[in-house]
């Protein structure tokens, strides 16, 4: 039905998260249709993208830098930070305008099941900056999954001894993620934050 | 509560089929493999989102078809017209709204139709290993509290990561080839610097000790209250169904012991369990200590039900347990809940079918299944609609 390249093309299109065969076969069709050169910009982009973005040395949030615009802005708060579950969540926070601290990116959630454990997570990175800075609060903002629970209190756990550790409140208790929660959602979610026991 | 209308396209092996419920009590009369209780299992999807005969989805498409949609009028003495519906789709995705608004929480739909359902199978109860006997319970609650469906939920997760992890361990452990001494391991988790991947992952097992306590207290706590209320009516239905001659009782088998009425009473018997059972867990790799090993124990004249006495005598059991829970729907509802009952009626002697009749009368909607009319009384007939199903179609009458 498809001749050779096509093929690939769609493939690879489908392995996309949230693209179906016919979405796939629509962007294959559209990019033939493109002229050479804008494909060509496409193609280096994801390279480029691939290439040069790695994770910020401080918080992990991605960051084609070192260290994150975020990390290096001196108009944040160096005294409040966020833990957040991946670099998704941290957008989606940032859309907020609310939040005017720093961010630790765990890059995932302990999950046995899925081979995760806390060694896999940046977590020891994050104990070592709570410990060494003077930070005053440290926010989870983490979906109240079963994962995302344990992981809070496993994190809670190691930075107690350092500092006081909040938790933002969640008017969705069953299994609302953080990505699709709205902005406003978001913003009172952070402002109704509670201590952890 | 009354089922006026069903609709099923690309659901099992009916293409596309609309049924119009005009009686109390509809029979759906045919002969083996044509689509009855497939009619009857769309009525459960509607009910609790779940299937008693399949999880999964895929079965429940009709051969070839990309998703299977069902949806039903509902009228409820409460709230009015409602309108069920559920879309399947061969990918796994499910949607369900109510009277055409999409729902995001399965929890927002459940328990809107309540109905119970009564087949052959239900012999497991009495027969089968105490899951089917959860199960049973589970489903009674879901209906009742279709909140607990998503505290069960949260329990069955918990337990997989817990299990996930003892796997993990006792893995590592294996090749260590040394014998795991947890209270080594577990102790201080503030020192993270100095700890190996294994005692992270140990102390981490504690995180989830006390989740699997929180969520398995509050299964164990619904359970234990869903079945006092069950125990004085299955045990008078027994009574009357047997005339007296046999005696039921009906008693919680909690695999943690439900000492007091306290949630933290309870999570600390839970982790002191843990505890003590912690060697064998490490050995088997597993969670040993949970609600996912409770039991129910029906006892005839002192004697477990499962060895005493004969099929009919297992039979009245089932159907007083099914009396009981069509009697707690209606406290707990407020309306009369459906009931379903598939292949069961020819089944039971003639005593038990009038006793069953009797309770039902015209109060409880009722779809009854049957290969032939032979064993109905007369009078029943007539009352009835009566509706042939064939190669998943259904025809007004036999021909
Ligand atoms: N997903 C499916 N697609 C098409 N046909 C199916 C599907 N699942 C079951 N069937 C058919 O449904 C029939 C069984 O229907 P069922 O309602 O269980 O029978 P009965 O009338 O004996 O209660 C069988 O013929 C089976 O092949
Ligand atoms: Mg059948
Ligand atoms: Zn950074």
């Amino acid at each position: 039905m498809y001749t050779r390249p096509l093929a690939r093309l769609i493939e690879h299109f489908q392995h996309l998260p949230g693209v179906g065969p016919k979405t796939a076969q629509r962007l294959a069709l559209h990019i033939l249709k493109r002229p050479k050169e804008e494909v060509a910009a496409l193609a280096q982009a994801l390279l480029d993208a691939k290439q040069q973005v790695g994770h910020c040395s401080v918080c992990g949030h991605l960051s084609a830098d070192p260290v994150c615009e975020i990390c290096s802005s001196p108009k944040r708060d160096d005294r409040l930070l966020c833990v957040v579950e991946d670099s998704r969540d941290l957008i989606a926070l940032e859309k907020t305008r609310e939040y005017k601290g720093k961010y630790h990116v765990l890059g995932g959630l302990i999950s046995p099941i899925d081979g995760i454990g806390p060694e896999q997570l940046n977590i020891q990175a994050l104990v070592r900056r709570v410990s060494q800075q003077s930070i005053q609060e440290v926010i989870m903002a983490i979906s109240p999954s079963v994962e995302g629970e344990t992981t809070t209190l496993y994190v809670a756990h190691l930075l107690k001894p350092f500092t006081k550790v909040t938790r933002i409140a969640f008017g969705l208790p069953m299994g609302g993620d953080l990505e699709y929660a709205d902005e406003v959602t978001l913003a009172r979610a952070l402002e109704g934050r509670r201590e952890l026991e | 509560m009354y089922l006026r209308s069903l609709n099923l396209r690309h659901f099992r092996n009916y293409t596309e089929q609309s049924v119009e419920f005009t009686a109390a009590k509809t029979i759906l009369l045919g002969q083996n493999a044509q689509g009855k209780s497939n009619l009857l299992e769309a009525v459960e999807l509607l009910s609790a989102l779940k299937s008693h005969r399949t999880s999964r989805d895929r079965d429940l498409i009709q051969t070839d078809a990309l998703a299977a949609h069902i949806s039903g009028q509902l009228h409820r003495e409460t709230s009015g017209d409602l309108e069920l519906s559920l879309t399947l789709r061969a990918n796994g995705r499910r949607s369900v709204a109510l009277n055409g608004v999409a729902m995001r929480r399965q929890v927002d739909f459940l328990g809107t139709l309540n109905m119970v359902q009564f087949s052959s199978l239900d012999l497991d109860l009495v027969r089968g290993g105490p899951e089917c006997r959860r199960h049973w319970v589970d489903g009674l609650l879901v209906q009742l509290e279709p909140i607990y469906a998503h505290v069960l939920q949260q329990y069955n997760q918990v337990l997989r990561q817990r299990n996930a992890l003892l796997k993990t361990l006792k893995r590592e452990n294996d090749r260590a080839g040394n014998l795991f001494d947890r209270a080594s391991t577990s102790s201080s988790t503030s020192d993270s610097s100095s700890n190996s991947a294994s005692d992270l992952e140990a102390s981490s097992l504690s995180l989830w000790d006390a989740q699997l306590a929180v969520a398995g207290s509050r299964v164990i706590r619904r359970r234990a209250r869903v079945i006092q209320r069950l125990i004085p009516l299955a045990e008078a239905w027994h009574r009357s169904i047997s005339a007296s001659t046999e005696a039921l009782t009906l008693s919680y088998l909690p695999n943690v012991e439900l000492l007091e009425d306290s949630p933290e009473v309870l999570q600390q018997t839970f982790l002191d369990k843990i505890r003590s059972r912690s060697t064998a867990e490490f050995h088997q790799g597993t969670t040993l200590v949970g609600p996912h090993r409770d039991d129910i124990e029906f006892t005839i004249n002192q004697t477990p039900a499962r060895q005493y006495g004969s099929q009919g005598q297992q039979r009245t059991l089932v159907l007083a347990l099914k009396l009981a829970e069509l009697q707690l729907i209606e406290d707990v509802i407020g309306e009369p809940p459906l009931l379903l009952l598939d292949d069961v009626l020819a089944e039971l002697d003639l005593t038990r079918q009038n006793q069953l009749l009797e309770t039902i009368q015209d109060r409880f909607q009722t779809i009854i299944t049957t290969t032939h009319l032979g064993a109905f009384d007369a009078q029943w007939l007539d009352a009835s609609q009566i509706l042939y199903v064939k190669a998943g179609q259904l025809v007004p009458e036999e021909f």
